[in-house]
């Protein structure tokens, strides 16, 4: 019989140590995590990329290259509601043309929603799996998911307000414990110790602190290295940032057909992708009084794109500033730096002369 | 007899450099304008003597700096400000405080445009050039040497010419390719700078000013806002005057004064920048993969600051580099 399979699946946000724990308390196998991502990975991965290719399909493959460096033989690659869905396809047969010896798992093949593909699935990663162990460590995963996500947004909105700077602490603990579980109770005990001493920091925040929406393309929202650590610079600016856009929110808990008649006013069909939800997230954020927006997107996002014209109309009408920023391979963040000034000044003055 | 408080300001853009000092009621005393070149310390350094040379040192003192434009912090760090400033911010102070009633300004530099809406006198949505410098004074430049002309003198002919020559405005690129292609065909030297005028301001309006409502008074500043063949396509698009203020190209240098004297911080300047030696070196941090390209500043020898670095390591490796 084959040794069992050392799994990777390309760097995303933090929700790497999601996919370890299902694939070794679920699928009972190895999984290799790539390293974090750095400039390396960008280099690796727009090399070998066709060059208008959006930026996270060029992170993700630099991210399996260097997976593939750092000993897994099976690559999985997830699939989405945009490009993503070929991106799988793509990324294998350049690897393949590399050069590289490994097997590729492709769930965009097994998305039919039969229960019948999504056994062949998970006979694709671990023929030997243990149905009663797998479903277990599903549950198990999305709890970490929940919880992970949970943690994160209350840490953004309140490390800029955290003198001491523990919170960073505290958070960094809770992440290498997510890597580290192996247990529903390793989860849920550095859940609690973490919520526990987040809410316990002594905050000097004020009454009515500027806050700020960040929205956009699915992939470079959430990945703090892909949007040059947006949410961390601004908290550090003293802001209480808020970003609905999670795994949690967007595929545990759907609620896309509510978002639709929620804005119906604004645009009456889906542009695809995240952009029905993602203008439902601006208009929510506006009617809860937000000093302001950042709309995030990686270059040659279409869905993205599209939905600019619809923000600006809400921008005027609720009279709320909106940042739009697009990312692409760069070297630098002095640019980012600049425009986040700039954006933090006009809110601040703003909100002050609103007084 | 004591001395009047006076306050300097420096904006260093990626073309040129400018700088003012203004007293308590906002007149300015000295001010200058003088091109970068490509080294930003040496530019400073000029400056500042060109502004001693106008300044009235037995009635003023500098108690405040600020600083502002692309180079902010190397320049902060250089005549030690007490204010750094990002061009943005310092532009819209600038602006509000000499026209208080001004509803938008359009700002077009060396190498980044950008647009700001104001309401009762503060900045309530602005807009930049992200990823591409399409459209902006590098393009103008440029496009003067290829018409072996100073690019000083394009808003003169621009003005000469009744039928502008129609230029693609989408991408400085195709724009070019577009210019060759129509001077080739014979169209009248004139007619093409209007038409390079032209695509500038329409090119603005498409990018940087997309989805923004544009209300009038309008004030056009930069580098830009010199070329009068560009104000007259602006007026021409918008449908409205565009206010030019002489002192247009000194607003962010402006900006950057007012808030230095605005912030509580004072630290007297006393010109002797001039005589001081600025070396500045790249390293390389090494101590993973992102290897942060980082930029240390030293003043006569020493090192006084350092930047690039995207987390602590960077910071480690540099006082170990002192040490050595």
């Amino acid at each position: 019989m084959k040794q069992s399979r050392k799994i990777a699946l390309p760097r995303y946000a933090e929700y790497n140590c999601a996919m370890k724990y299902v694939v070794e308390q679920g699928f009972e196998s190895k999984c290799i995590l790539p390293p974090p991502l750095t400039k390396r990975t960008e280099e690796l991965g727009a090399k070998n990329s066709p060059d208008f290719v959006c930026t996270p399909f060029k992170t993700t493959l630099g991210s399996m290259i260097e997976a593939l460096e750092a000993g897994a033989d099976t690559i999985l690659m997830v699939y989405g509601i945009c490009r993503l869905n070929y991106f799988a396809e793509l990324q294998e047969q350049i690897l393949r043309d590399l050069g590289y010896q490994f097997d590729f798992i492709n769930l965009s093949q097994f998305n039919t929603g039969k229960k019948k593909d999504f056994l062949r699935a998970v006979k694709a990663i671990n023929p030997n799996t243990n149905a009663a162990k797998l479903t277990k460590a599903f549950a198990e995963t999305v709890r970490m998911v929940e919880h992970l996500d949970e943690i994160t947004g209350k840490y953004y909105q309140v490390c800029g307000f955290d003198p001491t700077r523990e919170s960073r602490l505290i958070y960094r603990k809770f992440l290498s414990d997510m890597y580290a579980a192996q247990t529903l109770a390793d989860i849920e005990e550095s859940y609690r110790t973490a919520r526990r001493s987040l809410a316990g920091l002594p905050l000097q925040k004020p009454a009515d602190p500027l806050r700020v929406g960040i929205l956009g393309e699915f992939y470079t929202v959430m990945d703090a290295f892909s949007n040059l650590e947006v949410e961390q610079k601004l908290a550090d600016m003293g802001v209480e940032v808020h970003r609905w856009m999670n795994v949690t929110n967007s595929m545990l808990r759907p609620g896309g057909k509510n978002h639709q008649i929620q804005i119906m006013e604004r645009c009456e069909y889906s542009m695809g992708a995240n952009s029905t939800t993602d203008i439902w997230q601006a208009q929510t954020f506006a009617q809860m009084g937000f000093d302001g927006l950042i709309h995030i997107k990686s270059a040659s996002c279409t869905p993205e794109t599209d939905i600019m014209p619809v923000l600006a109309n809400l921008s005027q009408d609720y009279k709320i500033p909106i940042l739009y920023l697009t990312y692409d391979s760069q070297t630098s963040d002095v640019g980012l730096m600049t425009r986040l000034e700039a954006y933090y000044d006009m809110i601040e003055i703003r909100k002050k002369a609103a007084v | 007899m004591t001395k009047e408080n006076a306050f300097l300001g420096i904006d260093v853009g990626s073309i040129s450099t400018k700088g003012v000092i203004i007293n308590e009621n906002n007149q300015i005393l000295s001010s200058e304008y003088i091109w970068t070149e490509g080294s930003p310390i040496s530019a400073v350094k000029r400056l500042v003597g060109l502004l001693e040379d106008q300044f009235d040192r037995g009635c003023y003192q500098i108690v405040g700096t600020g600083t502002t434009g692309s180079a902010r912090r190397l320049a902060g760090v250089i005549v030690g400000a007490t204010v750094v400033k990002n061009e943005i911010t310092a532009h819209a102070i600038g602006t509000t405080t000499f026209y208080p009633d001004v509803r938008t300004i359009l700002e077009i530099g060396g190498q980044d445009s950008k647009i700001i809406l104001v309401e009762n006198g503060v900045a309530v949505d602005y807009a930049m050039n992200t990823l591409c410098a399409a459209g902006t004074g590098a393009f103008l430049s440029s496009q003067a040497r290829r018409l072996g002309i100073e690019v000083d003198e394009m808003g003169e002919y621009a003005l000469r010419s009744g039928h502008p020559t129609p230029i693609a405005a989408r991408c400085t690129v195709f724009a070019e390719s577009d210019l060759v292609h129509k001077i080739q065909m014979g169209h009248p030297r004139e007619d093409i700078i209007a038409g390079v005028c032209r695509a500038v301001a329409s090119n603005y309006l498409n990018n940087v000013g997309k989805g923004k409502k544009i209300t009038s008074p309008v004030v056009f500043q930069g580098g830009v806002s010199k070329n009068i063949g560009v104000v007259k396509a602006f007026e021409d698009l918008l449908h409205c005057p565009i206010l030019v203020d002489e002192n247009g190209h000194l607003m962010g240098a402006m900006g950057a004064a007012i808030l230095a004297k605005r912030s509580v911080k004072r630290d007297v300047f006393d010109f002797s920048v001039e005589n001081t030696e600025f070396v500045t070196r790249e390293a390389s941090c090494g101590r993973c993969s992102n290897n942060c390209e980082m930029i240390c500043v030293y003043r006569n020898g020493q090192l006084i600051d350092s930047w690039g670095n995207r987390c602590e390591r960077g910071a480690v490796s540099i006082s170990k580099s002192i040490a050595g």
